[in-house]
């Protein structure tokens, strides 16, 4: 079964470092017809996925992890590109 | 996270299109509206492109306001912007209804008493904040046209408008879109964070009648959360003392051990330290002469997107010689900022 792993870095605190993190985990199976294509575009070319917007900043970004025959594949992504499963799939932890 | 102005997300619209368990007039108006959407979207992101450009030629534009208005909306926990107004948002029930108005209010007596601007873009615009954004959402931000802020989970973070200096950190974003309109990557989106750390933790200063040592120069001290307190952090970042322990995001110190693609919260950490080091060198108030060197570095020179640490230290030693040619401490403290982080 097709397994996503998704990290959210950024905001202003800077999840991503040291001591915060942002991490969540969905079956691909889980997702909604509508939103499994969302990925599957995402993954097939994510510089399409619309770009931040200008002045944006403190924004989250995504980072998205499948596992495919060739390996890993992570794409990068700002939040807005990213479906709302998969955005409230994360949780903030502190390590 | 979602920045949308809209009411219906994007992917309800297309996926609603997409049921056939509706009828085919339902499912057509549907992909109409998604389509529609997405077009007013593309205007707004042209909007702020505009607004961009329009920075370029602000001396030709005239004043859109003697003083900015504040406005608060709630999100009510949603991801919806901006949100339903807030009635009486400087007396609210609501607490952080009342703080997001009234410091942001003081962040524009800041910007305006200290810098002589006039709001964010210094013609005025209206100054828009979004509170209870989502559920337990952890984080501030500025979305290129508002402020938007979480209620945290109340247990890493507290309400991001708990912190003055958080909301000077934003605004200040805003500040910088409209002046020197640094990326948000590489070298400069280090710049522009360490801007909004300079300036929120001048603001906080400023408003506390604080001098550069009775300031903690902590950034979000007072939004941590009970369970980061209780294993030792004070704060997100320290102006100080950037790789310090008790920070949530500790940064590098040096300008050497920044790499490519470091995360601006991150990179920010040599010139906020620089930025300090003068303050302190020079003794006083910060946002009286290394605070104006700043101030003038960041907004007398047009835009520069791609603007590097070293060209923008440079800058600022050039300025502490011409706004003080009468006082040579304060291009000599500037100049010892830099040289303490490598640059």
């Amino acid at each position: 079964m097709e397994r996503l792993q998704i990290e959210r870095i950024g905001g202003v605190a800077g999840f991503g470092g040291p001591h915060l993190k942002s991490r969540g985990e969905l079956a691909l199976s889980d997702l909604s017809p509508a939103d499994r294509q969302a990925v599957e575009d995402l993954f097939r070319d994510p510089q399409k996925a619309a770009p931040a917007h200008p002045g944006e900043a403190d924004a989250f970004r995504y980072r998205i992890t499948r596992q495919t025959a060739a390996g890993a594949q992570t794409i990068e992504l700002p939040g807005h590109a990213v479906p709302a499963a998969l955005r409230d799939s994360v949780r903030d932890v502190l390590e | 996270m979602s920045c949308k102005c809209f009411i219906v997300p994007h992917e309800v619209l297309t996926r609603f299109a997409q049921d056939r368990e509706l009828s085919a007039e339902l499912r057509k108006g549907l992909f109409a509206t998604a389509q529609i959407s997405h077009e007013l979207r593309e205007l707004r992101g042209q909007a702020a492109k505009l607004t961009s450009v329009a920075v370029a030629h602000a001396d030709a534009l005239i004043e859109l306001a003697p003083s900015p208005t504040v406005t608060v909306y709630d999100c009510k926990h949603t991801q919806t912007l901006p949100g339903a107004p807030v009635p009486h948002q400087g007396n609210s029930s609501d607490p952080t209804a009342k703080r997001a108005f009234n410091e942001t209010t003081h962040v524009a007596k800041f910007y305006k008493d200290v810098f002589n601007r006039n709001s964010i873009d210094n013609h005025g615009m209206t100054m828009m904040s979004s509170i209870h954004f989502g559920s337990k959402f952890n984080n501030a931000m500025w979305n290129g046209s508002q402020m938007i802020y979480g209620d945290g989970d109340g247990s890493i973070f507290i309400d991001f408008t708990s912190g003055n200096d958080v909301i000077g950190h934003e605004l200040t974003h805003g500040v910088t879109q409209h002046s020197l309109q640094l990326n948000y990557s590489d070298e400069a989106g280090g710049l522009n964070e360490s801007m909004s750390d300079c300036f929120g933790s001048m603001f906080r200063q400023w408003e506390a009648k604080q001098d550069v040592k009775g300031a903690d120069w902590l950034i979000g001290h007072d939004i941590i959360g009970p369970t980061a307190k209780a294993r030792g952090f004070t704060c997100l970042r320290d102006m100080a003392d950037p790789a310090a322990k008790h920070c949530l995001a500790p940064q590098p110190t040096q300008y050497s051990q920044i790499t490519p693609g470091m995360d601006p919260h991150y990179s920010s950490g040599p010139p906020n330290l620089a930025f300090y080091t003068a303050c302190k060198a020079l003794g006083g108030k910060s946002w009286e002469k290394i605070g104006q060197v700043w101030y003038h570095s960041l907004t007398a020179f047009g835009p520069t997107p791609d603007m590097g640490m070293k060209p923008f230290a440079d800058r600022t030693r050039q300025v502490a010689h011409t706004l003080y040619s009468a006082t040579p401490t304060v291009a000599a403290a500037v100049d010892q900022g830099w040289k303490h982080v490598g640059l």
